[in-house]
């Protein structure tokens, strides 16, 4: 997509600007945007997909060999230059195909590539549920240290202790 | 329209009078979950057929679900444009699907305090609204609910990534949490800088709200989590809260300075502000923030007791433009739009 305001270099930035009832969709390119200076970007109402253009990779640049995994999604037809584009996905297998560069991308915006939070029950088989627990366990420790709980803590410090040697062991829970 | 979405657009949510936690400074919790189904194209990919077959499997689980029994069930293919903006504004539904609404819904309790959009960014965003700061319950109610639905639905789901959403930025727990505040304080001492670049340093984003136009008018912020994914639900729910604890005590403090130095000056700002939103004849959407937002302050510190916080709250959902619109039954340019937000003012705080 062309920038809207120079009309020649592809917009990289994306974002809704909501002005009284109106609603405008913007594109800009990062020459443009730095012209105009950040004020105007400020006063707007961003959405995340500005401050993610910034985070990807150049999509026009020569794939780097050894990490891409596929340049289309076969479930969706997602490519990856339209993933890297907006850093936005078509469908659960797209992080599949695109995973390495995906994890990359994540560690960037979120610092972390690993999910440590609920999951759903279908799920809970598997060492998933373990981690989760672990996890539950370890902010239930460092309350109980803070609160000077020790007799809470030497429990709860036993049984992070087996849920990790189960885990190290392949049984999950 | 039914009776029920008329009923629903033209009065404020419950919610809004609910008594609760540091509703002097806070106006509203918001958490909010991303989820899809597996084996379904992202909306935003997804042709026409599919959209609908994962609207109707969607809206077969919400019928099943305890917590959203009595929900209203809009189909945003039956609503007019107008329809579509009075529930963007009221935060139910996003600005995309007011464009984009071909088979896409809404489901919401009539108090407003859960509700499930089908077919936004991802198939379903589960959102949930409290009074004050309630984070915490707010999550646990829309847990709840999420619990529910995942018994009869495939959430995409993967061990590393965790749910899986159309953007990354929403990867992992899909949640997010955000609360609306009020620093009047802050802005006044200066000091609300340093707290907006402190709470994007601990990876919390700050947006101006509430605004007609585009720029943070009324002093009001909305704070909410940008890190969704290696944090489990519960963490980012707490950390959030008492990172937003710690503004309160800033201002707090801005508050109790005010008073003891300022403190004339201040109760000419409150009482003046009051005068004029009993008395205006045209009120801009921006002069109108900037007084409530005095009027506020001035109630949360006891100065006016003839108005309580639930009915500032209320006032700062109706006098949008498109609440108004709706309001006074009418498609109104700018002015007439600034006449009718000043009547609706007058009448709500017994004006002449
Ligand atoms: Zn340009
Ligand atoms: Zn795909």
């Amino acid at each position: 997509m062309l920038c809207q305001f120079c009309k020649t270099r592809t917009a990289t930035i994306h974002f809704t600007n909501v002005d009284g009832g109106d609603v405008q969709k913007i594109h800009i390119c990062r020459q443009c945007a730095e012209e105009k200076g950040f004020e105007y970007l400020k006063k707007s109402n961003f959405e995340k997909h500005d401050l993610i253009a910034g985070l990807m990779d150049d999509p026009a640049a020569p794939p780097r060999s050894g990490h891409r995994t596929a340049n289309r999604c076969p479930t969706c037809g997602r490519t990856y230059a339209a993933f890297s584009k907006s850093a936005s996905l078509g469908c659960s297998k797209c992080y599949e195909c695109f995973g390495a560069d995906i994890a990359k991308v994540l560690k960037r915006i979120h610092g972390n590539a690993r999910h440590l939070g609920k999951v759903p029950r279908r799920f809970c088989t598997d060492g998933a549920t373990t981690r989760r627990r672990l996890k539950e366990l370890r902010s239930t420790l460092r309350a109980a240290v803070e609160s000077e709980n020790y007799e809470r803590a030497a429990e709860l410090r036993d049984e992070i202790e087996s849920l990790r040697r189960s885990l190290a062991d392949g049984k999950g829970s | 329209m039914t009776k029920e979405l008329q009923e629903l657009l033209r009065t404020p949510a419950a919610w809004l009078r609910e008594n609760a936690e540091q509703s002097e400074m806070v106006l509203s919790s918001r958490i909010r979950l991303a989820r899809n189904l597996e084996s379904r194209t992202f909306t935003h990919c997804a042709d026409q057929a599919e959209l609908a077959a994962v609207r109707s499997e969607v809206r077969s689980a919400i019928a099943e679900a305890p917590s959203m029994a009595g929900a209203l069930l809009i189909d945003m293919d039956e609503t007019s444009e107008p329809e579509r903006m009075v529930l963007a504004e009221r935060r139910l539904i996003s600005q995309e699907m007011v464009r984009s609404y071909v088979n896409r819904s809404l489901a919401v309790l009539p108090r407003e305090t859960l509700s499930v959009m089908i077919n936004e960014e991802d198939h379903l965003r589960l959102q949930s609204f409290a009074c004050g700061l309630s984070l915490a319950d707010a999550f646990t109610r829309l847990n709840v609910l999420d619990d529910e639905l995942d018994g009869a639905l495939e959430f995409a789901f993967s061990e590393q990534f965790g749910y899986m959403t159309a953007c990354t930025t929403n990867v992992g727990t899909g949640l997010r949490a955000s609360a609306m505040v009020h620093l009047p304080g802050l802005v006044h001492n200066g000091d609300i800088r340093q707290v907006i670049d402190g709470l994007r340093h601990v990876k919390l984003s700050v947006r101006g709200s509430y605004g007609e136009g585009s720029e943070v008018t009324g002093n009001f912020f909305q704070i909410s989590n940008s890190i969704t994914l290696g944090l489990s639900e519960p963490d980012i729910v707490s950390s959030m809260e008492s990172h937003v604890r710690k503004v309160l005590e800033f201002e707090q403090k801005a508050r109790d300075a005010l008073l003891k130095e300022a403190r004339s000056l201040l109760e000419d700002k409150v009482w003046r502000s009051y005068g004029i939103l009993r008395s205006a004849r045209l009120l801009t959407s921006r002069e109108a923030m900037g007084m409530i937002s005095y009027l506020r302050l001035g109630v949360g510190l006891g100065m006016i007791t003839d108005v309580t916080l639930a009915d500032v709250n209320e006032m700062l959902i109706m006098i949008q433009p498109m609440h108004l619109q709706f309001l006074y039954d009418k498609v109104m340019a700018p002015e007439e739009r600034d006449r009718s937000r000043a009547d609706y003012v007058r009448s709500r705080l017994g004006g002449g």
